[in-house]
């Protein structure tokens, strides 16, 4: 029992480093630079002023909070689906299910790093908002904006590892993410008020990751308390659970199909 | 005691024809073929391509589902126990692909050792073992993206060794290589068979098979042609001459009435810079020469010779044969 505990756990933390620097094509300093640090500067900048001229609204928090948090999905959902279809571009598919490891520890180990980057990078996005638009943390309980951080990076690290697979199927990974991030600007409320959008949009809205955490975040730095979000939080990493599960399903599904019709090493 | 036994297996593609009206086609890529390996046999599968020989290895590797028949390997069902079987046998499929290019060849090993639940400790004191094998001690620290082509797939076999299975399957392993690095790989592989490894290799290389096998199949269109040792096979030619016929321009038109001839049994071509080779089989020897040279007329030739027929004839002889 503890001996194959041992094991998976190992699966899951040594895939966990390897396959980050294996299969993340971001990797390199100068890509990084680009896409997660300079990034969310420039969305922020340019819905903080899109939004001011549009809505009137002179409050930059707002979206500040709503771009720092949707950096999550930079990381969740760009970087933990690259993980999972990578293996299909370099071949190394049908030696990584020709060994007899755990499936899930080894699935789930490919989204780890992206969950530290991906808390690293909506950290980043906060800092642009306190340097550049004096974003206001007098009030916040950092405890939760942690616990808030954590677990909305969770939840678009879940939808990641589903789209990874659907990338694995569909075999264009790209196309489905950049399609999902940019809806996710939408129904996330990072940009809109989710309360202000259209009812069939704001069922959308509650069934995908960010929406929650968003609205947590926005909460705890206007300092709400941790009682007052965990509603929010419990709804955020349901979410999560949710999509990494039918993520996990359609890996399953994956394998057993490629190994029944002979289309591992098509791609 | 055999420790693979393949009975009567078969595989069949479903392919898709045509983008837009799409319809499907069945492709027999190995129409059942029987064989068994002892335990510390290296017996080679033989074939040309498409013949179904890396199909074949993918249903023995448990990465390919057969359509009928079966398979087992070390009193395993590849099916029903998969998962079990998996930690046993090891596996390369030929070329440079299938390796984590950006991390270290020692990184690759020690990703897969975890993989292959191997404790910690043993994958560090094993890995500069496999490296010093496969010749790559000095550089294993090294990202794979700058490894030649035979350098990965001698870091395909390390890995493939990795959890010290009994059954090994390599196919097409010196695929791509030059003579030198074809001829190192060899020498691993006869070193892995010294260590009372059971090994099927699959190349269509005769000199190849030849070399290092003990037992060798033909396989030709999904099926096995023919099997045996390599003397054995080359028996099948033995009362046969080969004539070769350095031919200087285009032949083609002559080839139905060569092959027509009672005196030719089999007839292939070889190209050589600008010239060609006729490659003929015949029962007649030195005497089928002359009406040969007949039905050539008009034709530019060079040398002719008659010689003993070899490995390879007896191979051509093989995949030719029904076609
Ligand atoms: N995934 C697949 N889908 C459809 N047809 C396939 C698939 N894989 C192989 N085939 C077909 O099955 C036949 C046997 O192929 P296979 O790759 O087993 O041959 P091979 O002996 O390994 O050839 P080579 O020497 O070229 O590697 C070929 O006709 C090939 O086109
Ligand atoms: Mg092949």
């Amino acid at each position: 029992m503890f001996r194959t505990l041992n094991t998976n756990i190992r699966i899951f933390l040594q895939g966990a480093y390897l396959s980050y620097v294996a299969l993340f094509a971001w990797i390199q300093p100068a890509h990084y630079l680009a896409t997660k640090v300079m990034g969310p500067f420039f969305y922020m900048i340019f819905f903080v002023l899109m939004g001011a001229y549009i809505s009137g609204r002179n409050d930059a928090s707002f979206y500040v909070i709503g771009n720092a948090m949707q950096a999550a999905a930079l990381s969740g959902i760009y970087g933990v689906s690259m993980s999972i279809d990578g293996d299909r571009w370099g071949g190394t598919l049908i030696y990584l299910f020709g060994t007899p490891a755990n499936r899930l520890a080894l699935f789930l180990g490919r989204a780890f790093m992206h969950l530290l980057d991906g808390i690293l990078g909506v950290i980043i996005g906060l800092v642009w908002g306190v340097l550049i638009f004096k974003l206001d943390l007098s009030q916040t309980n950092f405890l939760a904006l942690a616990l808030v951080i954590t677990t909305t990076v969770f939840s678009t690290a879940g939808m990641g590892l589903m789209l990874g697979c659907l990338g694995l199927i569909t075999r264009n990974v790209m196309l489905v993410n950049n399609t999902i991030f940019f809806l996710l600007l939408v129904f996330s409320g990072a940009n809109v008020e989710v309360s202000s959008l259209p009812a069939w949009a704001q069922t959308i809205s509650s069934m995908v990751p960010l929406t929650r955490g968003i609205a947590a975040a926005r909460l705890v730095i206007d300092g709400q308390s941790l009682a007052m979000v965990w509603p929010l939080l419990q709804g955020e990493f349901l979410v999560g659970v949710i999509y990494a599960a039918i993520g996990f399903l359609m890996f399953r599904q994956f394998e057993i199909i490629a190994i029944r019709r002979g289309t591992l090493e098509a791609f | 005691m055999n420790v693979i036994e393949v009975s009567n297996l078969r595989r069949v593609y479903n392919a898709n024809v045509g983008a837009i009206r799409r319809s499907h086609k069945e492709i027999v890529a190995v129409d059942g073929i029987s064989f068994h390996i002892e335990g510390g046999e290296l017996f080679g599968l033989l074939g040309p391509n498409g013949a179904g020989k890396t199909t074949t290895v993918k249903m023995l590797t448990t990465m390919l589902i057969p359509t009928d028949g079966s398979i087992r390997i070390l009193g395993l069902d590849v099916v029903r126990d998969a998962k079990k079987l998996r930690s046993r046998i090891g596996f390369i499929y030929g070329g440079e692909r299938g390796l984590y290019w950006r991390l270290s060849g020692i990184d690759n090993l020690r990703y897969f050792g975890s993989l292959y639940h191997l404790d910690p400790q043993a994958t560090r004191k094993r890995i500069p073992e496999l490296l010093e094998m496969v010749g790559l001690s000095e550089r294993g620290e090294e990202k794979v993206e700058g490894y030649s082509r035979g350098m990965k797939q001698r870091l395909h076999v390390a890995r493939a060794l990795l959890h010290d299975p009994e059954v090994l399957f390599l196919d097409e392993p010196t695929l791509g290589l030059d003579p030198v690095g074809a001829r190192d790989l060899r020498t691993i592989i006869r070193n892995l068979q010294a260590e009372n490894k059971t090994i099927l290799l699959t190349t269509h290389y005769m000199l190849e098979a030849d070399a290092l096998c003990q037992r060798i199949a033909v396989i030709n269109k999904g099926k096995i042609v023919a099997e045996g040792s390599p003397a054995e096979l080359k028996s099948i030619v033995s009362d046969l001459s080969v004539i070769e016929v350095e031919v200087f321009g285009s032949v083609d038109d002559f080839l139905p009435t060569l092959r027509a001839q009672s005196f030719v049994d089999a007839l292939s071509i070889e190209n050589r810079e600008q010239k060609q080779v006729l490659l003929i089989q015949s029962p007649a020897g030195a005497e089928a020469v002359s009406p040969l040279l007949g039905l050539l007329a008009g034709v530019r030739v060079g040398k002719v010779i008659v010689r003993e027929p070899t490995l390879e004839d007896a191979y051509i002889r093989l995949v030719e044969e029904d076609v």
